[in-house]
């Protein structure tokens, strides 16, 4: 018995005494680059990094299932508005301050930011923007009625082989831009953060918005069966002339060979600008993982460096995050178009209430674009079913 | 030969003891608690079984016993234990670990002086090779030099350290010397003590000693110092944190929580309670629904760290009352029924007759036809689910609606819309994928059925309508019925196929949560749980998993109970 207590407390020290390791957890399109930069990295300081590929819709849940147990990523590379819950979970480490802090744009910063604390070092904003095919549009429409006008003479033009216009009209995330464009907001923005009891979102700017959507369909625009894989898919093909789309895909349909151009989603109403949700993309440390301090040190005195972050930028290219990085990428037109686009655009709330909101938007959309509700109804009961959920 | 067959036997068992105190101990040592004794448990009745005479039948159902604790019993008790608590978003932690948290976490302390102390660190070397565990730090501390050994644990969870603390001592009146003596920190060279020497291997102050600033973090902060504190002879506390430039350095802190005892008055008798106590407004912290909340000086609360607390029955008085969950439920299950039971009877229906062709011994070729009939169920499901959903059903570019129904001169089918169709489009796709099962299953019962039986029919006149419905059908329905209980239950909670085909859309108008026409009791659930809410509610999520199984155990036995008329016409 005694022997085997032995053997136990032997096969214990060794894992004691373990090599410290950081495991990074990311999408598909940072895996090269960062197993590449963790390779740096373990020149300079003698410790390995393990960058595993998960899928991005994955990365949060399997953190919150592995986390709370000590295991999981040091550290994840996510959106900024999964901070709120990972906060409330207690999950995430805050990021201290760092000499170079400064050199970040403040709303990447802001974003990444929760109860005036910083929980994620961001790297790229993304905002949606119109992405075109200049071999059907040599002009970006500038008003949703130049659009609509350009769409149906493409549409009959080609007699159903080439979409003129694609986007999925039952996502919230990319019909935002005419909601908020109209004055639809989702929580009341004020002075100390979020206001999740003032939802805006069947005001009368929303449900304007709303009429407008389901006027793309009326009018066989837009098909109520759209969606991101049929436009992704159709526009690499080069069967649709414009969508709304992120920095994200823009790799794919330069590598598709489709001769693309990136401009401002078009004015619902002359004056009235399209509005959409700015996303940060960043960094975060498990606040459970015993590496916490390397994988800080990782970050601030490494990742968040101008070189990595053009680099960074090179791999997987989104607005870059860093002022001096922008400066440098000025000369490509894609950059600056999102980056304008961004400009326009309202940061996706990154409170944990926002989880009811895009099923409740959704369902809302679907029930729009297929006749099932009016606009006015179908936005009304959404936001009733938010304020249900949020009580 | 019997000798070394024992020695065998029992080397296998010795193997089989370390292998699961190892198990034990492991767990045991990584805090939990409960699963770590349920092995110790295992072990000791695993020998009781092989060594006490008695227990010989026992040994041959010990594997069973093991392996249906693992993998049932513990699950049951994990979902029935995760029921009654409010684990779920904000709820991730026990409280024990939470209030860990509080007291020793380095987020939960704050700095008293911004300015950080002056420090060296000096290492131990083997010949050449540094010795990155024997180390020692001097400190500058208002001019007088201190100097602290590695901090060793005060505080342990499992093998987690929490907390550990070391001395600071001055220099005279230990056995260190400093070499050479000196009043400035950048002057000193080397520790010795008796045979044993230190050198100088890092400061941040230091230009040709910072080269070693990425190896003392990784080999000596990350692992000795990130949860140590220095303690001052005057009870100051020092430790290594991230200071505003980004630099790492020794600041003076304190920690901004404690455990206190405090008087209150419950039902009018005085009692003591431990409360965590803020140490800088020297408030306790407000515990409400497995949450701290401390009260900052505005007096607005903050939230700090929510843990996992019983709450009774209160998930499942959820279930019942709450009309957000409640309203749908019957709707839900009244479709989730009608789903489970189309789904086996519409897949028999095509199974079986495919099963009787396939049977005919007259038919030439019948390996390649049923090969090919099977190939829907081998196939992955998550496969031809896409195929179906983006491939075949989809409204604008699927194969029946661009060509099929035009074809036909019919119009285009909502498949994802339209309620009803949205439901016959879910159903088809299962009977594509269950009705080789229902052919396979029916293939073997026909086997069994004895020729003779017809032949007495056909001489009694029988047509063969009537012999399929007096012969063939009440025998194979002897075979199949428990089967299709089984596939009954599976369909019930066929997650995969609503999840992958329709999401359980479309949704339904005027509904308060996230329900859909196609949705099934465990979509629901999962979309409750998990999709709609702040993020995930694991304990209702368990109490809805315990009511379905009810329901389904419930459905099973009346079923089987039907099923049963079947036995008595197989007499």
């Amino acid at each position: 018995m005694r022997k085997f207590l032995i053997v136990v407390l032997v096969l214990t020290a060794f894992l004691v005494f373990a090599q410290a390791k950081l495991t990074i957890w990311c999408s598909e399109k940072q895996v090269d680059i960062l197993q590449r930069l963790g390779e740096e990295f373990k020149a300079k300081y003698g410790v390995t990094v393990e960058v595993q590929y998960v899928n991005f819709s994955d990365i949060k849940p399997k953190f919150l299932t592995a986390a709370p147990e000590g295991q999981g990523a040091d550290i994840i590379v996510g959106a900024h508005d999964w901070v709120g819950e990972l906060v409330a979970n207690g999950l995430l480490e805050p990021i201290p301050n760092f000499q170079e802090l400064s050199q970040f744009f403040s709303s990447g910063l802001s974003a990444f930011s929760y109860g005036g604390r910083l929980y994620g070092l961001p790297y790229a904003l993304e905002a949606i923007a119109l992405i075109y095919n200049k071999d059907y549009v040599p002009e970006p429409p500038k008003t949703v009625e130049e659009m609509i006008k350009l769409a149906k003479q493409i549409d009959q033009e080609f007699a159903g082989e080439v979409r003129g216009l694609i986007f999925p009209p039952t996502t919230f995330y990319y019909v935002v831009p005419f909601i908020f464009g109209y004055g639809g907001y989702v929580f009341k923005d004020t002075p100390t953060g979020l206001d999740v009891k003032d939802i805006g979102l069947a005001n009368e700017g929303a449900i304007k918005a709303a009429r407008l959507l389901k006027r793309l369909v009326d009018e066989k625009i837009i098909d109520p069966a759209d969606n991101y894989q049929i436009m992704d898919s159709m526009f690499k093909e080069g069967k649709a002339a414009m969508i709304i789309n992120g920095p994200w895909a823009i790799k794919d349909y330069r590598d598709a060979g489709i001769d693309y151009g990136v401009a401002l989603i078009p004015e619902p109403e002359p004056g009235v600008v399209a509005r959409p949700f700015v996303g940060v993309q960043g960094f975060m440390v498990n606040s459970k993982s015993p590496n916490k301090l390397l994988a800080i040190e990782f970050l601030t005195n490494f990742i968040a460096k101008k070189d990595t972050m053009y680099r960074l930028y090179l791999a997987d290219p989104r607005l870059p995050a860093r002022k001096d990085v922008l400066e440098l990428v000025k000369d490509n037109p894609d950059v600056v178009a999102f980056t304008l686009s961004a400009g326009n655009g309202i940061p996706m709330p990154n409170v944990p209430q926002m989880g009811f909101v895009w099923g409740a938007m959704d369902d809302a959309l679907n029930l729009i674009v297929n006749g099932k509700a009016t606009p006015e109804e179908a936005m009304k009961n959404a936001v009733e079913r938010i304020k249900a959920q949020i009580q | 030969m019997i000798g070394l067959k024992r020695f065998l036997s029992l080397c296998f068992i010795g193997l089989l003891n370390v292998f699961f105190f190892w198990i034990a101990f492991f767990l045991l040592s990584n805090a939990y608690y409960v699963l770590g004794a349920f092995f110790l448990g295992l072990v000791f009745l695993i020998d009781f079984f092989i060594f006490n005479p008695k227990g010989y039948p026992y040994r041959y159902v010990a594997p069973a016993l093991v392996l249906l604790t693992i993998l049932v019993i513990y699950p049951i008790y994990f979902t029935v234990k995760t029921a009654f608590t409010n684990y779920g978003t904000g709820h991730y932690m026990s409280k024990e670990e939470a209030i860990e948290r509080l007291l020793y976490d380095p987020v939960y302390t704050y700095q008293i002086e911004d300015e950080a102390v002056e420090y060296k660190v000096f290492l131990a070397y083997d010949g050449l090779t540094p010795i990155y565990d024997d180390f020692l730090l001097l400190f500058k501390i208002n001019g007088e030099i201190f100097i602290a050994e590695k901090p060793v644990p005060v505080k342990k969870k499992g093998r987690e350290v929490l907390l550990s603390e070391a001395q600071l001592s001055a220099v005279e009146g230990t056995d260190y010397q400093l070499v050479p003596r000196s009043e400035e920190l950048s002057e000193i060279r080397m520790i010795t003590s008796g045979e044993k020497t230190y050198r100088a291997f890092y400061s941040p102050r230091e230009e040709f000693l910072r080269l070693n600033a990425p190896v003392f973090k990784s080999r000596i902060a990350q692992f000795y110092l990130q949860k140590a504190d220095f303690v001052h002879p005057s009870g100051n506390k020092y430790a290594l944190r991230i200071d505003r430039t980004g630099e790492w350095s020794f600041l003076r802190i304190e920690r901004l929580y404690r455990l206190d005892l405090i008087q209150i008055m419950e039902n009018d008798r005085p009692k003591t309670k431990l409360v965590v106590v803020n140490n800088r407004t020297n408030r306790p912290l407000i515990e409400r629904e497995g949450s701290f909340y401390d009260v900052n000086e505005k007096g607005e609360e903050i939230y700090l760290i929510g843990y996992i607390d019983f709450v009774g029955w209160k998930n499942f008085v959820r279930v019942l009352r709450d009309p957000r969950i409640a309203g749908p439920f019957l709707k839900i299950f009244a479709w989730t029924f009608l789903w489970a039971l189309l789904s086996v009877v519409l897949s028999l229906a095509v199974g079986l007759p495919f099963a009787l062709v396939l049977n005919d011994p007259k038919l030439k070729g019948r390996n390649i036809y049923r090969t090919l009939l099977i190939v829907p169920w081998a196939i992955p499901v998550f496969i031809s689910a896409l195929v179906w959903r983006n491939g075949l059903l989809n409204e604008s570019y699927g194969v029946i609606n661009k060509f099929l129904l035009p074809a036909l001169g019919l119009p285009a089918i909502k498949w994802m819309n339209d309620p009803f169709w949205a439901r016959v489009g879910v159903l088809l796709v299962n009977i594509w994928l269950t009705y080789p099962y229902m052919m396979t299953i029916s293939l073997g019962a026909l086997q069994g059925i004895p020729y003779e039986l017809y032949e007495a029919a056909m001489i009694d006149g029988a047509g063969k309508i009537k012999r399929f419905w007096n012969i063939t059908f009440p025998l194979l329905m002897t075979v199949i019925a428990p089967l299709l209980v089984s596939s009954f239950a599976f369909s019930f909670n066929n997650f995969t196929i609503i999840y992958l085909i329709t999401g359980g859309g479309p949704p339904i108008p005027g509904s308060t949560t996230p329900t859909g026409y196609t949705d099934i009791l465990i979509s629901y659930v999962y979309k409750l749980a998990f999709q709609a809410g702040t993020g995930q509610d694991f304990g209702l999520a368990a109490a809805i998993s315990i009511l379905i199984f009810f329901l389904v155990g419930g459905i099973s036995y009346v079923n089987f109970r039907f099923s049963g008329v079947f036995e008595e016409v197989g007499r």
